[in-house]
Formats: C-alpha cells, structure tokens, sequence
C-alpha cells in the first residue's frame, strides 16, 4: 500500500484533496488523467488522511440500482418475517468517501443517482414496497481516463473540484515516482512515511478548526463571480464551491483571511476546468488601462456586468490590492496553465471484431435496468424475488390448509408454486446512435450541413420512443472534429451546430476513424446499434497521419485509399450500418461516393437537394 | 498519532446530525420519517429566478393550471425552489388519516359505507388540517411504489391482501415533484401520463383491483441538455418556466451570502425569513379566495384566442391554460378583472412549451409569443 504522502506527482490532484479533506461540502473531487498515473493509488491513498473511522465505499461500475440505492433485505426479511432494510452504496457512503474509478464509464441511470443523492443530501428510496428516506453525504471522488469518454455534465456540476488533465511528460518526474514507489516496497510501513501521514492529518485537523474563522472580503467575492462570468461557466453553484476553495486553503495555510494564492487555487480547481470560453490576456494592457477595458471586447454581454461591479470598486480604490479586476488577472494566470491538447494517441491495430455490434433487443431478462417484474418461468431470466414473494403471499393460509388436508408435511416456511414466478424484466439502454459524418470541404459544404442538421433535429424529434441519439462529425482541412457528441437533446444539437466552419481539405478516413472510436465509446456505456451516415461525395484526400502530425509526409493517393478500406472493412465487420448519402449536383462527378458506399454496405444514397427529411428517414429505414 | 484522530474524529462527528441514527433503522415501514430532516431554503431568499417563483405561486393559487415544467442550466436552484415550495403552502382540510387526502365529501362518495356496512355520513368522520402535500418522486422509483401495491408484511404475516397505497395516492390534492424529469423511465411516464389525464390512479395487480383519485399539480424540473421531454409529457405541463445562470455580479455576490449564511445556521436563517414567508402565504391565501370573483371580458377572450391561433398552436390547451394563468395572476395582483397587461406577462409562461418545434427555427419561442402578442393588441412590431 502506498501512502498519501508517497505519492510523487499529480500534486494539483493532493491539493484538491486536501482541500475536499478539509471542507467536505465541497462535493467531491474529479481526477483525470491517463492510464497509469498513479490517480486510483492516490484516490485510495485519500482514506489515510482523513479521520478515523470515515466509511470509504468504492462503487462498482457494474453496481445494480437496488444496491446502490438499497432495498429489501431478503434473507434477513425471510428469517425474521418482517421488512429488513438493507442500506445502498450510496447511504453507506454516508459522511465517508464514495469513490469511483472510470467515472465516466458508469451507466447512466447510475449518473442520476449518484447525482441525485449529492443533491439531496439523502436517499429516497421509493422502490418494491419500500418508502425510505436514508442520509446521504458523501464526498465523491472520481477518476478517470479521459480518452474512455467524458464525465457527464449534470455530475461533474455538484462536485466542486476537478483537477485539470495533465499528462505526465517529465521524464525526471516519472524517476523519482518510480524510486520513491520501489522504496516503499523495500521497506514496508517506514517511519518516515509514518510521520509524514501524520504531519498531514495533524495539518488538516487544524484546518478544519480554523475553517469557520476564515472570512473573505467582498471585492473577493465579485472577483470570484466576475471570473465565473468571463469564463462562461454555467450556473450560479460554482461561485460557492470556488469560495468554499479558497476559503479551504487558506485555513490550510493557517490563515484567517484568504490570500492571492487561495483564490488562484480555488479558480484552477473550480472555474478554469468549467470554462465555456477563453478570454484572451491582452499583453500590451498592463498598465494604467480603465477596467472596462480589460474585458475582451467581442463580448458585448459583459457590459452590463461591468456596471454593478463598478461601484464597490471605488471604495476599494485605496487599498489597491484586492479589487475583483485584480482577481481576474490572477485568473488569467491560472488559465495559462491551462491543460495542454490531449493527443489521441491512435493505434489501428485495434480491428478486433466485438460481438455486442449485433443488434440487441429493448427489453430482456439478463442485463441492463431492472424495470419491471412479469410472470415467467424460472429459468428464462433472473427471478425477481420480491414480487415473487408477493405474489405467493396472499395464497399461504389456503395452499397450507391445502397440503395439510393432503396429509403432506409441511417443511418449508413458504410455498412457492410455479406460477407465483415473476422474473425480471430488464431494459438495455436500447435505441441507435446516428453519427452523422458530414463532409464540410469544399463549395458544398455549408448545404450539406444544412441538411446534417435538418436530419439531426428531425431525427431527435421523432425519435424520441425509441431513446435514440445523434452525434455530428464534420472533417475538413486536416482533421475531423466531433461538434456533437452522442446526445439526445434537440437543445444541445441546436446550439452545438450553430457554428459551422467550412473550406479546406477533405479528411474522410480521420473522420471515419473518430466515427468508430465514438461508436466504441457509446457502447461502452450500453448503446448496442450504431448508423453511420455519411454525407459526402466520398472523395477523401488526406490521409490520417496528416491529422495526427503536421510533419509527417503526404500520403499518396494509394495510402488513402487504403486507408479508407481499410476502416471500412473495420467498421462493417464491427456490426455497424452505414449509409452514404450523396448530396451532389453534378451527376458527372459522382462515382466516389458509390464506391465509399461499396465498401460499407451497398447503402448508398442519390439525393440531390435533399431534405432535411429525407436524410432522416433513409437513415432510420 | 492517537491524539490528532480521535480529535478529527469529534469534528466529525460534530457535523453529523441525526445521521447515524437514521442509518440504524432496519424496523417495520411505519416507522419511517417522511419528513424532510432540518430546514428548507426559505422560498422567500431565494434570488432572481422571477419566472419560476411566479409560477409556481400561481398554481398553489389555482391547481387546474396545470403544473409547471422548469427548464434550465446547472446550479440555478431549480430544486431548491421547488422544494423551498412547501414551507409556503396553505393548509387544506381532509378526513383524518385519510391515505388518499380525501375531502368529507370524496370520501363518502367513494366508500359509500363504514365498516359496519352502515351509510357513511359527514357527521361520522373527524376533519384535520394538513399542509398540501410536496410528494418527491424519485428517479429510481419502481413502479409498485408510484402505483400502490400489495401490502407484503400483512400478506405474508395474516394472509390479508390489503393495499399499500403509493406516492401518487400520498400526492392527491398535492404537488407531485420530478427532478431530472427528462430522465424519467418511459414506462413511469406512461404511468404518469395516464393518471395526470384521468385525475385517478387505477390499479390491477397481484389480484388487487382498486382505483383512487390521484389529481396533483405536477412539477418537473430538468437540463434540456440531457435529453428530450417526451411530447405528450411536455403538453400536460400547464407552464414552462425557463431559467438561466444569473449573470449580475450583485445578485450572484448576494446570492452566495445567503446560502453561506442558510449553511451555518439553518435554523436561525429560516427565522430570520420567517416574516416574508408569513407575507408570501397571506398574499396566495388571499389571492385564492379572490379567484372565484375575477372577472374577464370577452374582448381579452377573443384577444387570447387570436393570439392562440396565429401562433398555430395546435387544440385548446393553451387557451385554457392562458385563461386560467390570467386568472391566478390578477387575483395576485389583488386586481378583480383580467386585462391584456396579466396576459401579456404570463403568455410566454403558458404558451412557450406549445408551439410547433421547427428544427430550423432561430427565433427564440418567448420572441415569438412577444411578437405576435403585440400583432394581437394592434402595437408596432420593430423586426
């Protein structure tokens, strides 16, 4: 076991830790970072410093929702003959740690409950004839890989601190945790770490008590809000989590009142990673420029935030350090070190054949969400035992009279008969995705996303029954680009699509690779049919290196082509359909767009001018 | 090493409240504490958020609204308010212990006789007071718990088949709250949608056959971003409240200042609002006993019903709904007749959910209403 203080590196992620350890209103903490980063031994490592006794509860990601919810006891209700309630993951969690690795890869309905706790504060349990109310504060930790797929946003939302994404690329960083991790193994349980464990928990304590003495100033505050503001954060929640931050670190440097460092901190950890927009430092304004100024000027809303914070700094002219402009330049700071482009690193190797491609159906007896009890025979599906037991409860007195009159011994407590069998119906997160790949090179684009996002809301609207959900590629120059990932929300597409860029090279085979890699990622995460929908003239002319690497060579027209076979053959025998719809007027220049067609299916498309419409409903036939 | 944990330990513990000894509950299903541990945010504190204070005082004043669906960011306080709601709600009065919340007259008309088999009479039942019921429904609620099931315990003890009544039984005459409502398993909705179209919960299972009124004003609150409202679910919203990230720097300043303060006190923080919430209550009390003398004029009808039309809003929901909002909205202004300045505020609240979704459209819905609304009362459109 590695300790706490052992751990070398991610120190941003021990921060945010500490600062959790010490304020646990904070919610929680999100960690990401790649494979083999050391964040599940750190998250685990969190346990040591906290208080005794503080229930730790790792939450596994294939936890059913009666455990994690909790329900009835069956065994113990059995034996005692009355209702025994047995308490969910999330209630044991209860003042202590819940901690979950691969966050982004739990189920959704997992999501909401987590979700829903945080934000009660309890468990409402309202489940097989059971009405309970259980607490339920916890502290959430969460870690995960981020090229697994992103934490959902309603989540990431009550937990107030999330470490930003750093790959570790310091190669004397990754010595010294490689020494210190074979130390630790040389000499178990060392004094050293020993003290230092306690060092820290001791350094905690007192922040925890100095915590209510901490106060900070109003100018403070607004620079705070301001900053939230600037940066586009959504929602009024993270002014309190970021205070809550600063606060947190200044009692940690045993300080009653919060210095520059506590509030860069708290928008590092808070603001920065839940930024919708950048603004831009501008060098040359340094010095004696008005306040107004500063604010980027393409941004025509913060006008009339500048008015009301303007007051307040007038009477703080004087002291001249902390007005809420101050604040915001120290804000800038924290999103220079911003995290740098994550680069998937991209292997084709990967051209395993997976079974789950094959259609599944909605509704089964084996996996997914439990919904529903039905009548069944036992051996077709998992039996649901307390509408089991429901339904032989009414007969006991009479079935028992029954078998006396019969002269049978009576051994058992219950009779079951087959009838009274119900199994459990299950709903897999059923529905398709659509990914749309929409071509937008070239002086035909901007009608082909036109018509991409006619037949995205057109499909999100009609769709709904069936849950489906949409995602938009777009490619062009060097690279494609996911604007829309797996969504359900007409809202979402609506504005993620509102911003179109057009002109450039035409990079199919990158666009048809981030296509399979997001169908990967949704399935995952219990999506299990997929529709690909291609919007091209089929003519691709970079090649996938070309997007990965502006150094490496152009590859020739052969390379690509195979390449686009290649991922085509992938893909198909991955299970997923694909149609190519071809928007293209000039019947001369066809003849690209078949062959992609070819080579995915045989579903191809001639639909010049098409509608919205129509797009829609040959990809849903 | 000993002295610095069991000192950590006390914090701790100081924090905790009645905690632990809720989690040791394993007994028998009466003894369950409904009620929500300490205090709510006092509705009253709460900051901005006009659109959907409003409506939801407007369907305390009248429930036929409809409910209300409020839609937004993240971290608005859309929970927060809903159930801050139930600590200004008026009192209303039903047959004591009645599981249904039934009125002396629903009650007899319902179960015709007493146990004795005698005809039920109003002089034999005892009324009591109770607040109007705030029932939560959570997201992982099982359909037996919505509907009402069979009563396990007694089964399985005396062989008796009796009906234990669900949330939809406990939420008759009250609010039915949903968080995450476009989160909701379809087959609860379909439940949902069955019974807010009837007014009456019908069940049929485990050779059970009973029906009981189920008539609740329904609140839902959600992220458009997480998915889609079912339409059919959508259309039974009477309102559709919209709200957004404040972005003044005062109100959001303010607005972390009393949460601060609600957390470290709770408590104190609820007295120190207790006022304004006894003026909040006295104001919807009055408002409702005002209702039934408000009066509308033909004029602001027909105006109403044009509006409707060139809005191409589809069957007469809308119009309902609008009247009614008008209705609840005047009689909050302490006003006796309805004016086209009462539609004119709550037209967006009423009708913004019931327009046609063009995909294409870039017009926001509440522009839309606004413009047409002024069409209607004959103003100068600048487009």
């Amino acid at each position: 076991m590695i300790a706490f203080t052992d751990i070398v590196g991610m120190d941003l992620a021990k921060q945010a830790l500490m600062l959790l350890a010490v304020d646990p209103s904070l919610g929680g903490v999100v960690i990401p970072a790649a494979v083999g980063a050391g964040k599940s031994t750190l998250a685990r490592a969190f346990a040591d410093i906290l208080p005794e006794g503080t229930p730790f509860v790792e939450l596994p990601l294939n936890v059913t929702e009666d455990r994690l919810i909790g329900g009835v006891d069956l065994e113990a209700t059995l034996v005692r003959g009355e209702r025994v309630v047995q308490h969910g993951v999330l209630s044991k969690a209860h003042e202590g740690v819940l901690y979950v690795d691969s966050l982004s890869l739990l189920d959704s309905s997992a999501v909401s409950h987590v979700m829903d706790a945080m934000s009660r504060g309890e468990v409402l349990v309202e489940r097989e004839g059971l009405s309970e109310v259980h607490p339920s504060k916890f502290m959430l930790v969460g870690t995960y890989d981020p090229s697994d797929g992103e934490v959902r946003m309603g989540l990431l939302d009550r937990v107030g601190l999330i470490v930003p994404f750093t790959t570790q690329n310091d190669y004397r960083a990754r010595r010294q945790i490689l020494q210190r991790n074979m130390a630790v193994k040389d000499a178990e349980g060392h004094e050293d770490t020993r003290d230092e464990l306690n060092m820290v928990k001791g350094l905690l304590d007192a922040a925890r008590e100095l915590l209510p003495q901490v106060a900070m100033t109003k100018e403070q505050m607004q620079g705070i809000v301001q900053s939230a503001l600037s940066l586009g954060v959504e929602g009024n929640r993270v002014d309190i989590f970021a205070i809550r931050a600063a606060l947190a670190s200044a009692a940690l440097n045993q300080r009653t009142d919060v210095d520059e460092d506590d509030l860069k901190l708290a928008l590092k950890l808070v603001l920065v990673p839940r930024a919708t927009r950048m603004p831009e430092r501008e060098e040359e304004v340094q010095d004696e420029m008005p306040p107004e100024d500063e604010m980027p000027p393409e941004e025509p809303e913060t006008e009339d935030e500048e008015a009301p914070a303007d007051t307040p700094d007038a009477d703080a002219e004087e002291e001249q350090e902390e007005t809420p402009d101050m604040i915001e330049e120290l804000m800038m700071d924290a999103v220079e070190t911003e995290l740098p482009d994550n680069i998937m690193n991209i292997s084709l190797a990967s051209k395993k054949k997976s079974k789950s491609g094959s259609r599944g159906e909605a509704l089964n007896n084996r996996r997914g969400r439990f919904v529903r009890s039905q009548e069944g025979e036992m051996r077709s599906g998992k039996v649901a035992l307390i509408p089991t037991l429901i339904s032989a409860a009414p007969w006991q007195e009479s079935r028992k009279r029954e078998r006396a009159k019969k002269g049978h011994k009576l051994n058992t407590a219950l009779i079951i008969n087959k009838e009274d069998v119900k199994i459990k119906k299950f709903r897999d997160k059923s529905g398709t995705l659509f990914i749309f790949i929409v071509d937008a090179s070239g002086s035909m684009a901007l009608n082909r996303m036109r018509q991409a996002k006619g037949a995205v809301s057109h499909l999100l609207q009609n769709a709904y029954v069936h849950r489906d959900q949409v995602a938009l590629i777009s490619f062009r120059g060097k690279q494609a680009q996911l604007l829309l990932p797996p969504s359900q929300s007409v809202d979402r597409a609506k504005r993620e699509l509102d911003v179109l860029p057009t002109g450039g090279g035409t990079p199919l085979a990158s666009a048809m690779y981030l296509a399979w890699e997001t169908a990967k990622q949704a399935r995952t995460k219990g999506t299990s049919q997929f529709m690909f929908v291609f919007i091209t003239d089929g003519r691709g002319n970079i090649g996938l290196q070309s997007g990965m690497n502006p150094e490496a060579p152009k590859a020739t027209k052969e390379e690509i082509e195979q390449e686009i076979t290649g991922l085509a053959a992938s893909v198909s025998a991955d299970g997923i359909a694909s149609i190519v719809v071809d928007t293209q007027m000039n019947y001369l220049s066809r003849g690209e767009a078949p062959k992609l067609a070819e080579k995915l299916g045989r579903r191809y498309f001639y639909l010049p001018n098409a509608k919205a419409e129509q797009i829609a409903e040959a990809a849903m036939s | 090493m000993t002295q610095t944990a069991s000192a950590a330990k006390k914090t701790a513990s100081a924090k905790a409240k009645a905690g632990a000894a809720a989690k040791a509950s394993a007994g028998p299903k009466k003894a369950r504490t409904k009620k929500k541990q300490g205090q709510a945010f006092p509705f009253t504190a709460i900051v901005g958020q006009e659109e959907m204070k409003l409506s939801l005082i407007l369907n305390i004043i009248d429930p036929r609204i409809g409910g209300v669906l409020v839609m937004g960011h993240r971290g608005t306080g859309k929970s927060t308010t809903v159930r801050a709601l139930a600590e200004v709600l008026p009192s209303i009065e039903r047959v004591k212990d009645d599981v249904y919340n039934r009125t002396v007259s629903q009650f007899i008309e319902m179960e015709k006789t007493g146990k004795d088999g005698k005809a039920l009479t109003a002089a034999d039942m005892t009324i009591e007071d109770i607040q109007v019921p705030v029932v939560d429904l959570p997201l992982g609620a099982t359909e037996d718990r919505v509907c009402g099931t069979i009563d396990i315990e007694q089964a399985l003890t005396s062989g008796v088949k009796a009906f234990e009544p669900g949330l939809l039984a406990q939420a008759n005459r009250g609010f039915l709250y949903i968080d995450e409502v476009n989160l909701l398993d379809d087959h609860l909705v379909d439940v949902l949608l069955d019974v807010a179209a009837s007014g009456r919960n019908v069940v049929e299972r485990e050779g059970i056959s009973i029906r009981h009124p189920a008539r609740f004003v329904l609140v839902g609150s959600g992220n458009p971003e997480e998915g889609e409202l079912r339409p059919q679910l959508l259309d039974r919203f009477g309102l559709h409240a919209r709200i957004i990230t404040i972005t003044d720097v005062e109100s959001r300043v303010d607005i972390v200042k009393r949460r601060r303060e609600y957390d470290d006190d709770p408590e104190a923080y609820v007295k120190k609002w207790d006022k304004e919430q006894k003026k909040l209550q006295a104001r919807i009390l009055k408002a409702k006993d005002l209702l039934p003398a408000i009066t509308m004029s033909d004029d602001v009808l027909t105006d109403i019903a044009r509006l409707c039309m060139q809005l191409g809003i589809d069957g007469h929901r809308g119009e309902l709904t609008i009247t009614r909002t008008a209705h609840a909205f005047a009689a909050f202004n302490g006003d006796k007749e309805v004016t086209m300045e009462h539609v004119k505020e709550i037209a967006g609240l009423a009708l913004r959910h019931r327009l046609r979704k063009d995909p294409l459209e870039t017009l926001d819905p509440g522009e839309k209403i606004e413009r047409e609304l002024a069409k209607v009362l004959g103003e100068e459109v600048d487009a």
